[in-house]
């Protein structure tokens, strides 16, 4: 029996927003773009493989190195935060400039669950493309000299796919907050991945401000860089790593789904 | 209807309600209360009928002044919205939904399981003859389609309240006189309907109770009958798109309720004006049958002068 005196209840309105949202996101060319930019980590991991096999005596990289640069460098720095800015800033915005959102609103459900159900799309979808492409990338590279080293690195390897879904909770949460507050969103969004991250390469106490210095803390590799990165980069601790990315996640989800509940949307005729 | 419906509060009430947009002022210390029935509110593009319908939707707050929805405020009510249907004026979708599909999903969205989703927007497709076409997707619906899809997606629910913004514009003749049938009955069965148009004689079809709406303000508000008795000396002009706009021309110029028939520039449409709109709409539903009209709308400009027309008087 439905109660018409209260809205939809939380978890039953998002879901239902999940599903329209998942369905609506995944055959996006945004989607195919991305899943290209994703899982090309497991299409050169192919052809190290294949160069392998072509010419042994050749000289290599460590199939080990080449896959700690797909992780710290290639997803998490890199692909992982742009994916995020293209996803998640469009949560609500598809929603206003398809002018789709009025279905959404004159319907009982609270704002939270829709943002709710939108924020569960994304992260689905986004990991739904991340987590194979780094589990195939990993047994392809690691096990290209036998599969006794791929054992051993297992270990690795679960706690990378837990950092790259911490990535995506986070870069998520904060560019969906700027996607509820800003227009336009997405050149703010490229300026705060390629300008403010950057701090995280400076020495100082100036890399806490960043999602980046905290990310990096929680992955073990280590692989080398050039630049100012090569030169400061500062490791900081691992557990309070942890405790200020999931924080800033539900403050910036907090944020960003009070901002969409308290703020008008005129759609233009 | 629930008790509630049946109580004392008005289903919609607008009290001082005035809204802004930036400096420009859309609706200006509006206070009404919309009874049971069909209410028509009735204005030239531009004046404030979709901030009202919008207001009266909760997309937007007001301003100044209240707006009451089913006793609740409409704005940040969302559960009033069980009860609610709204037919936007925009032409807007999930493109790569399926007719049935799009209902469904709303029809999630209001709480009802999967079985009772899917009987229920069969049901209103079928309120809009479009159950043919429920597994095509609304991407490839026709103007008209889209039209009755987003009114069905407002009645699959049965709500207490309706607000439809421009609900025919776009629709051919014979759909046009099926959803006009359609918020007759609406009415009839005591819902609380809102449909706005920019022309007289559509909503005339459908009320006779009617707001006019120009500049922002409430105009004048009660029977159609008495607008009418001030207008009968005013020309109405219809634009009409015709698989065979020649063939239409030749039927209809010879009607004694027709003073002009032209051909627009791109040869599909034809503009005509009547003197006596009643008589050339009734009339018109045979003709259109033969020479396949797609289109029809009122030029906006018309009311426009109506209003200027009325205002002077």
């Amino acid at each position: 029996m439905r109660d018409t005196s209260r809205p939809l209840p939380f978890a039953k309105g998002a879901r239902a927003v999940f599903e329209l949202s998942l369905e609506g996101m995944v055959w996006t060319r945004r989607t195919l773009l991305m899943g290209l930019l994703v899982g090309f980590p497991v299409l050169a991991a192919a052809g190290y493989r294949v160069w392998l096999a072509a010419r042994p005596a050749v000289p290599l990289p460590p199939a080990a190195d080449l896959y700690a640069v797909a992780v710290a460098i290639y997803w998490i720095r890199n692909v992982l935060p742009l994916a995020a800015l293209f996803f998640a800033t469009a949560l609500v915005a598809d929603e206003v400039e398809g002018r789709t959102l009025t279905y959404l609103l004159t319907r009982p459900l609270t704002r939270p669950s829709i943002f709710a159900g939108k924020f569960a799309a994304y992260l689905v979808t986004t990991l739904s493309l991340a987590l194979p492409s780094t589990v195939a990338t990993f047994f392809v590279l690691l096990s290209a000299r036998g599969w006794d080293a791929v054992g051993p690195a297992v270990g690795d390897l679960f706690r990378d796919l837990g950092v790259i879904a911490l990535a995506l909770v986070a870069y998520g949460a904060f560019f969906a907050l700027l996607g509820v507050l800003l227009k336009r969103p997405v050149i703010p969004g490229l300026l705060f991945l390629y300008g403010w991250e950057l701090l995280a390469n400076l020495p100082g106490y100036l890399p806490r401000f960043t999602l980046t210095a905290w990310l990096r803390s929680l992955v073990h590799h280590r692989p080398a860089e050039e630049g100012l990165a090569g030169l400061f980069q500062q490791v900081l601790p691992a557990g309070p790593g942890l405790v200020v990315l999931v924080t800033v996640s539900a403050l910036f989800l907090a944020a960003a789904a009070w901002i969409f509940s308290s703020r008008e949307y005129v759609l233009e005729q | 209807m629930s008790a509630e419906a049946k109580g004392a509060a008005p289903p919609l009430a607008f009290s001082r309600a005035s809204r802004w947009y930036g400096p420009v002022i859309a609706l200006n210390d509006v206070t009404v209360s919309i009874p049971p029935g069909v209410t028509g509110l009735l204005g030239p593009n531009g004046a404030g009928k979709s901030t009202f319908l919008k207001l009266a939707a909760g997309q937007l707050q007001p301003s100044q002044g209240e707006v009451s929805l089913l006793g609740r405020p409409a704005w940040g009510s969302p559960e009033v919205f069980h009860r609610v249907g709204l037919c936007p004026e925009t032409d807007a979708f999930w493109e790569q939904l399926t007719g049935l599909q799009f209902l469904t999903t709303l029809l999630r969205f209001t709480g009802y399981d999967e079985a009772e989703c899917r009987h229920r927007a069969e049901n209103a497709l079928h309120q809009v003859e479009l159950l043919d076409a429920k597994d095509r997707k609304v991407g490839g619906y026709s103007k008209g389609m889209r039209q009755r899809v987003k009114l069905a997606q407002a009645i699959a629910h049965e709500p207490e309240v309706l607000l439809l913004d421009e609900p025919v514009s776009g629709m051919d003749p014979v759909n046009r006189r099926r959803v006009i049938d359609l918020v007759r009955n609406l009415g009839r069965e005591g819902r609380t309907v809102v449909v706005s148009s920019h022309i007289l004689y559509e909503v005339e079809a459908m009320t006779k109770r009617v707001m006019l709406v120009h500049n922002g303000r409430i105009l004048a508000e009660g029977d159609v009958r008495e607008i009418r008795d001030l207008l009968d000396e005013h020309p109405h002009t219809v634009a009409l798109r015709a698989r065979d706009p020649r063939r239409l021309a030749a039927a209809i110029v010879g009607w004694p309720n027709v003073i002009s028939v032209n051909f627009g520039a791109e040869g599909e449409w034809l503009t005509v004006e009547t003197a006596r709109p009643d008589e050339f709409y009734g009339a018109l539903h045979s003709a259109a049958l033969g020479s396949g009209v797609v289109e029809m709308y009122s030029p906006d400009e018309n009311l426009e002068s109506v209003f200027k027309y009325l205002v002077a008087r």
